[in-house]
C-alpha cells in the first residue's frame, strides 16, 4: 500500500519536472534547475569512489578533459558532439586510471591531495598547451543551432538533457551501491584489512568505482560545457566549481548514500548562487565564508549529512514491508 | 593423516622484535586445533601472517600443498583460508549486509547473496537479528556475525582469534557448540582462546607459544603437563626449556 503511494508520488513529480519548461519559461529560473540537475548529476558521480570512503578533490580533472575533449573534436575537427561524448567519457576514465595509482596506494587525507594536485596539473596542462587549447583563452563553441551540434535556441534541450543525466547517474548509483561493487567498496570503507581477509579485491573495488565515477564526469561535463558554449581552464579545471563544490554537496547532504548528493546538490546548487549574487558583491569571498560555515556545522553537528536525518523515518515506513517480504 | 595447512620456518620481526620465530606446524585437515600462549607470544601476528594480512620475513605456508606464502589476503580467502578478529570488526551496515559482503565471492546476484547470507545467519543463530545495525547487539552476538561473515567465504580453514574472549559464562556455553558445529560441517579449525577450560574441551590437540616460538604441540593433557608450558605461563625456572 505505502509502497504503492510512494510509486504514484514518484511518478507525479517526475511529471512535475517534465512540464517545468512549461510553465517557468524566465530563463533564470529554467536556468537554475538545469544547473541543480548537472550538479545532482555530478555530485552523484563524485559520490561513487565516496562508498569507498575515497574523498576526492580532484574531479576538476574528469570534467575538464572530458570537456575539452568534446570541445577540441567539434571546434577544430567538426565532430558531432554526440560522438564527443563518448570521446569525452573514454578520456576522463583514462586520467581516472592515472588517478587510479594513488587512489590505490594512499589512504585518507593523503588520497585527497593527490587527487587535488592531479587536477592542477592538468589546468596548468591546458593553459600551456596553447596549439590544442587556445591557453587561457579558451574555446568557444560556434552558435549554430541543431540538434547534431548539440546547440539550441532555447533552454528547454538542456533542462531536459540535464534531467536525464541526473536521473541516469542516481540510478546508476543506486545500482552500483546496492551491487558486489557497492558492497565492496562500503566494507572497505569501514574496514579495508577486514575486507580484505573475506576476500575482497579491495584494491580493483576502488578501481572500478573511480572507473564509473571518472567516466560519467566527464560524459556530464560535455553537456556542461555545450551548455554554456564556452570554455578555458580556469573554469573547466576549476577546483571551486567541479571538486570543491561536488565534494561540499556530498558532505552536507550525506557522503557515501544514494540519495544524499541529491538532497546536497538540491540545497547548496541555489543556495551558492543566491550568496555569490548578494554577498559576494558586499565583499568578494564573504559566500565562501558562509559556504565554510555551513561545513563546520554540519560536519559537527550532522556528520552523516541532512540524509542521516530523514533516513530513520523513511526506515520506519520501509521495515514494515521487508520484514514482511522476509517471512 | 591429510594435512590441510603446513607452516614450515615462518618468521616475523618487528624490527629488533622476533614476533613469530621460526615456527613450524601442521593443521590436520579436520581438527579443530588450539593456539594458546600468554599475551604477546606472537599468536594473532600468527594469523595475521597466514591470512596475509602481514607479510613474512621467512618461511612458507602452504594449503593442501599450494604455496601462498606471497599471495595477498582476498587470494588467500579465494583458496579458502577464513578468518575472523580479536577486536570485533563488523562494516557499518544491517547484520544481514554484512555477511552478503563476502557471499559476493560465490553468488553475482544480491538476491543470491542474500538468500545464502540469510542461511548462514540461521546457522549462528543470528537469522532473528538480521535488519539489525551491529553496533546496537551485545559483544557476544557481535562475535557470532564475524563467524558468520568468515564462514560465508566458504573456508577449508577458519582461524578464529578469541571468538569467546569477553563473553560471560552463559554466552560461552552458547557460543563453544557453534565451534563444533563449524567442524561437524567440514571446516578445520584452528582458533586462539585464553579460555582453558573452553580451549580444553574442544580442542584435539593444543599449540603452546611464547615469545614468538613454538614451545609445545599435543593433547590438552600432555601440554598441560609440559614443563616449559608451565615455565611460559607461571614463570618458574625450569631447566631444560
Amino acid at each position: 500500500m505505502r509502497n504503492n503511494k510512494l510509486k504514484t508520488a514518484a511518478a507525479i513529480f517526475l511529471l512535475g519536472l517534465l512540464a517545468v519548461p512549461l510553465y517557468f519559461t524566465s530563463t533564470f529560473v529554467l536556468h537554475m534547475f538545469t544547473l541543480v540537475f548537472f550538479y545532482i548529476a555530478l555530485t552523484a558521480a563524485w559520490n561513487i569512489p565516496a562508498f569507498g570512503g575515497k574523498f576526492s578533490l580532484g574531479h576538476a580533472a574528469f570534467f575538464g578533459l572530458g570537456g575539452y575533449t568534446a570541445a577540441i573534436l567539434y571546434v577544430k575537427l567538426g565532430i558531432s558532439p554526440f560522438i564527443g561524448v563518448v570521446a569525452g567519457t573514454f578520456v576522463a576514465m583514462l586520467g581516472g586510471v592515472i588517478l587510479s595509482f594513488p587512489l590505490v596506494r594512499l589512504k585518507g587525507p593523503f588520497f585527497t591531495l593527490a587527487s587535488i594536485a592531479f587536477a592542477e596539473v592538468l589546468r596548468m596542462v591546458a593553459v600551456d598547451w596553447r596549439s590544442l587549447t587556445n591557453g587561457s583563452v579558451g574555446i568557444n563553441i560556434p552558435f549554430k543551432p541543431s540538434w547534431l551540434n548539440l546547440t539550441f535556441t532555447s533552454g528547454a534541450p538542456f533542462y531536459y538533457m540535464a534531467l536525464g543525466l541526473a536521473l541516469l547517474v542516481i540510478g546508476l548509483a543506486w545500482w552500483i551501491r546496492s551491487s558486489s561493487l557497492g558492497y565492496h567498496l562500503r566494507a572497505a570503507a569501514a574496514d579495508e584489512d577486514a575486507a580484505r581477509a573475506l576476500g575482497i579485491n579491495t584494491a580493483k573495488a576502488h578501481f572500478m568505482g573511480l572507473m564509473w565515477s571518472s567516466g560519467l564526469t566527464g560524459m556530464i561535463a560535455v553537456f556542461y560545457v555545450f551548455y554554456n558554449y564556452v570554455l578555458e581552464p580556469g573554469t573547466a579545471f576549476s577546483m571551486d566549481l567541479f571538486s570543491l563544490q561536488p565534494a561540499m554537496n556530498g558532505i552536507i547532504g550525506g557522503m557515501g548514500t544514494v540519495w544524499g548528493p541529491v538532497i546536497g546538490a538540491i540545497i547548496m546548487t541555489p543556495l551558492g548562487e543566491f550568496l555569490r549574487f548578494y554577498l559576494g558583491t558586499i565583499q568578494q569571498g564573504l559566500n565562501f565564508v558562509v559556504y565554510g560555515l555551513m561545513l563546520i556545522a554540519v560536519v559537527n553537528f550532522v556528520p552523516g549529512g541532512i540524509v542521516s536525518l530523514i533516513e530513520p523515518w523513511f526506515k520506519k515506513k520501509k521495515s514494515g514491508d521487508s520484514s514482511a517480504a522476509d517471512n | 593423516m591429510d594435512d590441510l595447512l603446513v607452516v614450515k620456518d615462518l618468521t616475523k620481526n618487528f624490527g629488533g622484535l622476533a614476533a613469530v620465530s621460526e615456527v613450524s606446524f601442521e593443521v590436520r585437515r579436520g581438527e579443530i586445533l588450539g593456539l594458546i600462549g600468554p599475551n604477546g607470544a606472537g599468536k594473532t601476528t600468527l594469523f595475521n601472517l597466514i591470512s596475509g594480512l602481514l607479510a613474512s620475513d621467512r618461511g612458507s605456508i602452504k594449503l593442501e600443498g599450494e604455496d601462498l606464502t606471497k599471495k595477498p589476503p582476498y587470494k588467500r580467502s579465494a583458496m579458502g583460508v577464513g578468518r575472523t578478529f580479536q577486536v570485533v570488526r563488523p562494516f557499518d551496515m544491517t547484520v544481514l549486509e554484512n555477511v552478503m559482503v563476502p557471499t559476493f565471492a560465490h553468488y553475482k546476484t544480491s538476491k543470491e547473496a542474500k538468500e545464502k547470507a540469510f542461511e548462514i545467519l540461521k546457522m549462528v543463530r543470528m537469522d532473528k537479528l538480521a535488519d539489525k545495525m551491529p553496533a546496537n547487539l551485545t559483544l557476544a552476538q557481535r562475535k557470532r556475525i564475524e563467524v558468520a561473515r568468515a564462514l560465508a567465504t566458504k573456508p577449508k580453514l577458519l582461524l578464529l582469534d578469541e571468538v569467546l574472549a569477553g563473553l560471560n559464562p552463559t554466552e560461552v556455553a552458547e557460543n563453544l557448540p557453534l565451534i563444533r558445529q563449524v567442524r561437524d560441517s567440514g571446516v578445520t579449525i584452528l582458533f586462539i582462546e585464553h579460555l582453558m577450560d573452553a580451549m580444553m574441551a574442544i580442542s584435539e590437540r593444543v599449540l603452546v607459544m611464547d615469545q614468538g616460538v613454538l614451545i609445545a604441540c599435543g593433547t590438552p593433557d600432555e601440554v598441560t603437563s609440559d614443563r616449559c608450558v608451565i615455565t611460559a605461563y607461571l614463570g618458574e625456572e625450569a631447566p631444560g626449556c
